[in-house]
């Protein structure tokens, strides 16, 4: 996209590029575009009448700009009809957590049971007097140790009499 | 030794070591009370879906949370006390007044002078029991009007819980998170000064691949009210910090962060095309055009909101949604049952249609004709206005070629019909959308044969009523066109008005009327 522009100072004629066109005016019903030039800065710019271009790919680029610019395109509605996600919400008492959900640290388990159809423990929480039930399952990979200590606790040893009676009379 | 005491002697030197018999079995029996009183709760609680009251000297249930019924002096007592167990007791007192489904007692818990207390229990970082009420009573005043969320901001919350997000905790960082979605929600000056505060890295610490789905449903509403609001819009900076994680959520599966994620996109694209030229170079523009097919309306219905801007935007941010599909989406979400999912589908493709000539040309290729047409005799009201917008864009955009194919397809009768409703606006769009039509006709030199089409349709008749509209602009608008376009020759000129041949065909030798 070039332009000559003949100096009268010089006998040559100089050749500038345009980079792209910024804006449109009429003056005294000619038509000039202002042009951004390449290798200059923007304090370079300069209105040039149409019919020293040629470069119709970049005024036609700044054209079609112009035209999205203030043709058709219309903003949101901003209509909110009901649809849109609430600004605040409220915390409701149902929605209290319960078991490894409530996020607190497990102390140690004090129980298990298995009337529900699975093995549960009853974990005493760190910090926390409420005492719930949570699945083995679930325990025994977020706490093992836990869970060990809890059988641990819990081993019986049978014994046989006879095996004992024999020990004593040794000692 | 007797076997008995030798029994005893050798279980003492294992598992019970140093204990006493006599107490071990009643902590046993304590034990398996507990036992089963949580095994009774749990069966309660999934039958009918019932809380567990906590409180240490309560009985097992409260059947009903309406009833919750405790005193705001008393609770003022205790709040006050200075020991930790009547300060949690109190908190607790309050948070669960504060939750009921009905007129929970927001401004009476306010004028009790109790936020203050509130406020300092959430740096007790030694009583996350009382730390969790305490976030939880928050979060429920911050959720009320403007005047509630004040009162909460006012009283110094804000410091606070920015620093509880680091709790160890999970679930006392979670009921920071909402406490601040509540109150970066109330509007754009405080989700600014949470904005100043830094709570949005804070935030985004929390977002892992092992952050629990409840948690990170949390986190994705509080960074939506964090984009929401303008005048002024969220900093700019403050945009790109949380854009990279809020597109990681957008790889989930889960509905309401889905939903979430798509309304953050919604508020950021609301507005001028620089804000909206970050977000499409984000690259999330397919997988939003993917969402508006979603069978949940919750994530439609978001996911059309922020194509719809989206195509408000320059012909490019347009293109790329054309790119990724969307005008093989836009037909079904036309004849979707929901009359704002049409309206804002329709919307959406009205701005499509003001782009170029190309675009317009992938709208008939994409088969979008059919179902305007249908919204435009069939749509609601707001539908049917957004209609008559993408005629009108259409007919101002497109070639004459195009023009013709819009006729063909019926959206003139449509918006002839049209023109009888109140709405000036509409109508005067209407008449815009027909200059325009004859515009393309004359290029055609096939304007006559346009205004025969009108006339045959009803148009005249219609036109000629507007000419006694109350509205100046419609009065002017109509004569205007009619001296233009229907000015006929009334020496009994023969015109020939064969029916359907306004094809805009280039015919010779019937252009006997002159303007």
């Amino acid at each position: 996209y070039k332009k000559k522009k003949s100096k009268k100072e010089e006998e040559e004629e100089e050749e500038y590029v345009v980079e792209k066109v910024l804006n449109r005016r009429v003056v005294k019903g000619k038509v000039e575009y202002l042009l951004k030039w390449k290798g200059f800065s923007n304090e370079d710019n300069t209105w040039e009448p149409e019919e020293n271009l040629d470069c119709p790919d970049l005024i036609a680029e700044y054209l079609q700009s112009q035209k999205t610019a203030h043709e058709g395109k219309r903003k949101g509605s901003g209509d909110a009809d009901g649809d849109e996600s609430k600004s605040k919400k409220k915390k409701d008492d149902n929605e209290k957590l319960r078991g490894f959900a409530r996020g607190l640290e497990p102390e140690r388990i004090i129980g298990a049971t298995d009337s529900t159809g699975e093995l549960m423990f009853l974990m005493k929480w760190r910090n926390s007097d409420e005492a719930d039930l949570v699945p083995a399952k679930e325990a025994n990979v977020k706490c093992p140790q836990v869970v060990i200590s809890f059988y641990e606790e819990r081993l019986t040893w049978h014994s046989y009499p006879s095996e004992d009676e024999k020990k004593d009379d040794k000692n | 030794m007797p076997t008995k005491n030798a029994a005893d002697e050798r279980i003492s030197k294992f598992k019970n070591k140093g204990k006493d018999p006599a107490k071990l079995r009643e902590k046993r029996i304590t034990e398996c009370v507990e036992l089963r009183k949580a095994q009774k709760n749990e069966c309660f609680l999934k039958r009918r879906n019932i809380t567990l009251s906590s409180l240490p000297d309560e009985e097992a249930l409260s059947p009903d949370t309406d009833t919750v019924d405790f005193r705001i002096e008393d609770i003022i007592a205790d709040v006050n006390d200075g020991s930790v167990e009547a300060q949690t007791r109190g908190c607790q007192a309050a948070r669960k007044l504060l939750s009921k489904g009905r007129d929970p007692p927001l401004k009476e818990i306010v004028d009790a002078g109790l936020l203050s207390r509130f406020v300092s229990f959430l740096s007790m970082d030694d009583e996350p029991a009382l730390q969790f009420e305490a976030a939880w009573a928050v979060t429920n005043i911050a959720s009320g009007t403007s005047w509630h969320t004040q009162q909460v901001v006012e009283h110094g919350a804000v410091p606070a819980l920015i620093k509880l997000l680091a709790s160890p905790m999970l679930h006392i960082s979670e009921q920071a998170v909402w406490a601040l979605g509540n109150i970066a929600g109330d509007g754009p000056a405080y989700r600014d000064i949470l904005i100043e505060c830094n709570v949005i890295p804070a935030l985004l610490a929390h977002i892992s691949p092992d952050t629990p789905v409840g948690y990170l449903r949390n986190l994705t509403w509080t960074l939506s009210n964090l984009c929401r609001n303008k005048n002024p819009y969220p900093p700019v900076s403050a945009v790109q910090q949380l854009l990279p994680p809020l597109i990681q959520l957008f790889h989930l599966s889960d509905k309401h962060i889905l939903c979430d994620a798509c309304w953050a996109i919604s508020y950021l694209t609301d507005g001028s095309n620089d804000r909206i030229d970050v977000i499409v170079k984000t690259g999330i523009v397919p997988r939003l055009v993917e969402l508006m097919s979603h069978e949940e309306f919750c994530v439609l219905t978001p996911a059309l909101r922020a194509i719809g801007n989206i195509v408000s935007g320059s012909d490019l941010h347009t293109q790329t949604t054309i790119d990724a599909g969307v005008l093989n989406v836009l037909p079904k979400l036309l004849r979707h049952k929901k009359a704002t999912v049409q309206k804002e589908a329709t919307w959406a493709l009205s701005n499509i249609a003001a782009g170029h000539c190309k675009q317009i040309q992938q709208l008939i290729t994409c088969g979008l004709l059919p179902p305007l047409v249908e919204v435009l005799r069939n749509g609601d009201f707001k539908t049917q206005r957004e209609a008559v917008w993408t005629v009108t864009n259409f007919t101002s955009g497109g070639t004459a070629e195009q023009v013709v194919q819009l006729v063909q397809s019926g959206a003139l009768e449509a918006i002839i019909n049209l023109l009888q409703v109140k709405d000036a606006k509409v109508i005067l769009i209407i008449l815009e959308a027909i200059n325009n039509m004859f515009t393309a006709a004359e290029k055609l030199g096939e304007t006559e044969k346009l205004s025969l089409l009108i006339e045959e349709l009803g148009g005249l008749e219609r036109i000629e009523m507007l000419q006694n509209h109350e509205n100046d602009v419609v009065y002017q608008a109509t004569q205007n066109m009619i001296e233009k376009y229907f000015n006929s020759d009334v020496d009994g000129v023969q015109v020939d008005s064969t029916p359907n041949a306004f094809l805009f065909q280039t015919s010779d030798g019937q252009n006997t009327f002159k303007f």
